[in-house]
């Protein structure tokens, strides 16, 4: 009998296994939450293969990865165009494709987006560490990126139709290269003159190259500062944006100097500077699939809205969202 | 008993949908850090079903909670009810595990991780000599009396996993130094820091900013979790423990290494201790005017 695994040919770009929810329960000792960037694209990938939704799979950032299969199993790729392939022939994403032992699925640059996901039947069985299979790469948390010759464990699959995301319950990724994110005002806001506050709403952004799963940078106009950030307890640092080490809301827009940072899964916990604002949990999946030099426009709105978000990202992702091929 | 940096009411900031920035006072100050472990720990003990993870910080702590669970105005009119039930005041006690961690100061690792640092920034004078300088202290000898002689708190972990805030207990145990600038791209495993008013220890071979003392053979951080004091976590220290640091000789350090790389060694915890707040106060009160 086959061992139900897969092994890397090749790496690709941090291809690391995620799952949901994270690691929940370790910020207070500097663990971030890790997890899948885009949660949208991955829990489809996952109902496709018959998986639970939050069950562990790849995540491929930029150029993925080559697998070949120890076993038969169900595979879908989702999220960025990386022009899969098996044994060389382009296969569908957004669809169930099953593959026998020894086929190799092959994932290329990406096209569209930035990361894509590959989901497998069964889900991945690498041992969870502090209670997550969810890699956090750069401290080497729950393991670390993929590498050649590695074996991925693999778990025991439910038996799954042939199955396809409608195209309209997709993602979108726009074409024109400009995202539109919804941002929300807080924690520190009162730490920026109100017209930066109206300014952070009315600019161009742009993504810089310096962007990964621990922060992604932006460039845009200089940001001015209120009375409290200027005139502080001298405990709070030098800088107009450093304040007394505190918490980093996880899509916070981080203010190091006049670079706005946006801290993302992997970033860090705590840390010495303001969040004026922070991104909806449900547009992550927008930063997930930014490029360097795309233009971010951040749209201001309230909790009401934020949670009317959350219920549409959750209604395109349930089990019930996949069609018969 | 008062403080004049905490707030008279807490101030909450909601940080997105899923976090709230929870301010307790304005100030890096133990009584005031001490008031946030306190009401964190009161809101543990609530057992609030949708709350996931909490950060006690120096000054606020971190709720991160699930809105399709509770909603933020029922969330921060339950922590304003906490903490009216606990009192504002700065008093009463938790309980705090007393670690008595091993530093060879002025050791090789880091000497050699500051010399590489001078290589590029020939300007930068070397760590030790800076901030004993910076703190009226006679030589190298005097700073690590001065940095050995007093119980740390353990004020916050985070940045980096493990990675710790410590402040000195016993009044007049500050150090205070200056950060580099810029950063350094490689800093030792175990390696004692000052930077501001904290001291830290460095988890792991990270970057890194603050001014090197020593370094501590012992880890706080053990991604495979081999000794026993990491059986529940990779991150040893919890906020609201206490660190005592024991100065040991470079033979020490060597020895206790090599237990490190046998899986031998065993960290000293003491689990069962309690830290009262108004005793301490009265205590630390006592020592400032002591002639």
């Amino acid at each position: 009998m086959n061992p139900r695994s897969l092994t890397v040919l090749k790496p690709g770009l941090e291809t690391t296994v995620q799952e949901l929810p994270g690691r929940i329960g370790y910020l207070e000792q500097g663990f971030p939450v890790s997890g899948p960037f885009d949660k949208w694209s991955f829990r489809q990938a996952n109902l496709l293969v018959g998986n639970d939704r939050d069950a562990a799979a790849l995540e491929c950032q930029f150029l993925g990865p080559s697998l070949r299969f120890d076993c038969p199993a169900m595979v879908a790729v989702t999220g960025a165009d990386m022009r899969p392939r098996l044994d060389g022939e382009p296969v569908q994403m957004w669809q169930s494709l099953p593959v026998r032992a020894g086929q190799v699925l092959d994932l290329g640059a990406a096209q569209t987006g930035t990361r894509a996901y590959v989901a497998l039947s069964g889900g991945i069985d690498t041992p969870p560490v502090l209670g997550s299979r969810a890699v956090f790469h750069m401290a080497r948390v729950g393991g670390h990126a993929l590498v050649a010759d590695q074996v991925v464990p693999l778990g025991t699959p439910t038996e799954a139709g042939l199955l396809t995301i409608p195209p309209p319950l997709r993602p979108v990724f726009p074409t024109d290269r400009r995202w539109q994110v919804e941002a929300m005002v807080g924690p520190n806001d009162d730490w920026l003159d109100p017209a930066s506050v109206e300014m952070f709403f009315a600019a161009d952004w742009t993504m810089q190259a310096k962007s990964s799963r621990t922060g992604l940078r932006l460039t845009g106009p200089q940001f001015s500062f209120a009375h409290r950030a200027l005139h502080k307890n001298s405990d709070h640092g030098q800088d107009p944006s450093n304040i007394i080490d505190h918490g980093y809301p996880l899509g916070a827009v981080n203010l190091a100097g006049q670079t706005p940072i946006i801290l993302v899964n992997d970033s860090p916990s705590t840390g010495g500077f303001i969040n004026p604002f922070t991104i909806a949990s449900a547009a992550f999946w927008k930063l997930a699939q930014t490029r360097p030099g795309d233009i971010l426009q951040f749209r201001r709105i309230d909790r009401d809205d934020a949670g009317r978000l959350r219920a549409a990202l959750d209604q395109v992702t349930n089990p019930g969202v996949p069609a018969r091929v | 008993m008062g403080c004049d940096m905490l707030h008279d009411a807490l101030r909450f900031f909601p940080g997105g949908d899923r976090a709230i920035e929870v301010e307790l006072g304005d100030g890096m100050d133990f009584s005031l850090n001490f008031t946030v472990h306190r009401l964190v720990a009161a809101v543990r003990e609530a057992r609030i079903a949708a709350i996931e993870d909490l950060i006690p910080e120096l000054a606020s702590f971190q709720i991160t909670y699930d809105p399709d669970r509770i909603r933020y105005e029922d969330l921060t009119a339950e922590i304003t009810a906490i903490y009216a039930r606990i009192g504002q005041g700065i008093s009463g006690s938790l309980s705090s595990r007393l670690i008595t961690m091993p530093v060879c100061y002025f050791e090789a690792e880091t000497t050699a991780c500051i010399d590489d640092y001078r290589k590029t920034y020939p300007d930068k004078r070397p760590d030790p000599d800076l901030v004993a300088e910076m703190n009226a202290l006679p030589d190298r000898a005097a700073l690590a009396r001065r940095h050995s002689g007093t119980e740390y708190w353990v004020a916050a972990l985070g940045f980096w996993p493990g990675l710790c805030s410590l402040l000195p207990l016993r009044p007049g145990a500050r150090i205070f130094a200056p950060k580099y600038n810029p950063p350094r791209t490689w800093t030792p495993k175990g390696a004692v820091g000052i930077g501001g008013a904290l001291s830290c220890i460095y988890p792991d071979r990270t970057p890194g900013g603050y001014q090197l003392i020593g370094r501590c053979p012992a880890p706080i951080y053990d991604r495979d979790q081999r000794l026993p004091a990491f059986r529940d976590s990779l991150a040893l220290l919890k906020a609201g423990d206490r660190v005592r640091f024991q100065p040991v000789p470079a033979e020490e350090c060597a020895r206790i290494d090599a237990e490190v790389a046998a899986g031998t060694y065993r960290h000293d915890i003491l689990e069962y201790q309690i830290f009262s707040v108004d005793q301490y106060l009265a205590w630390a009160a006592q020592q400032e005017t002591r002639p």
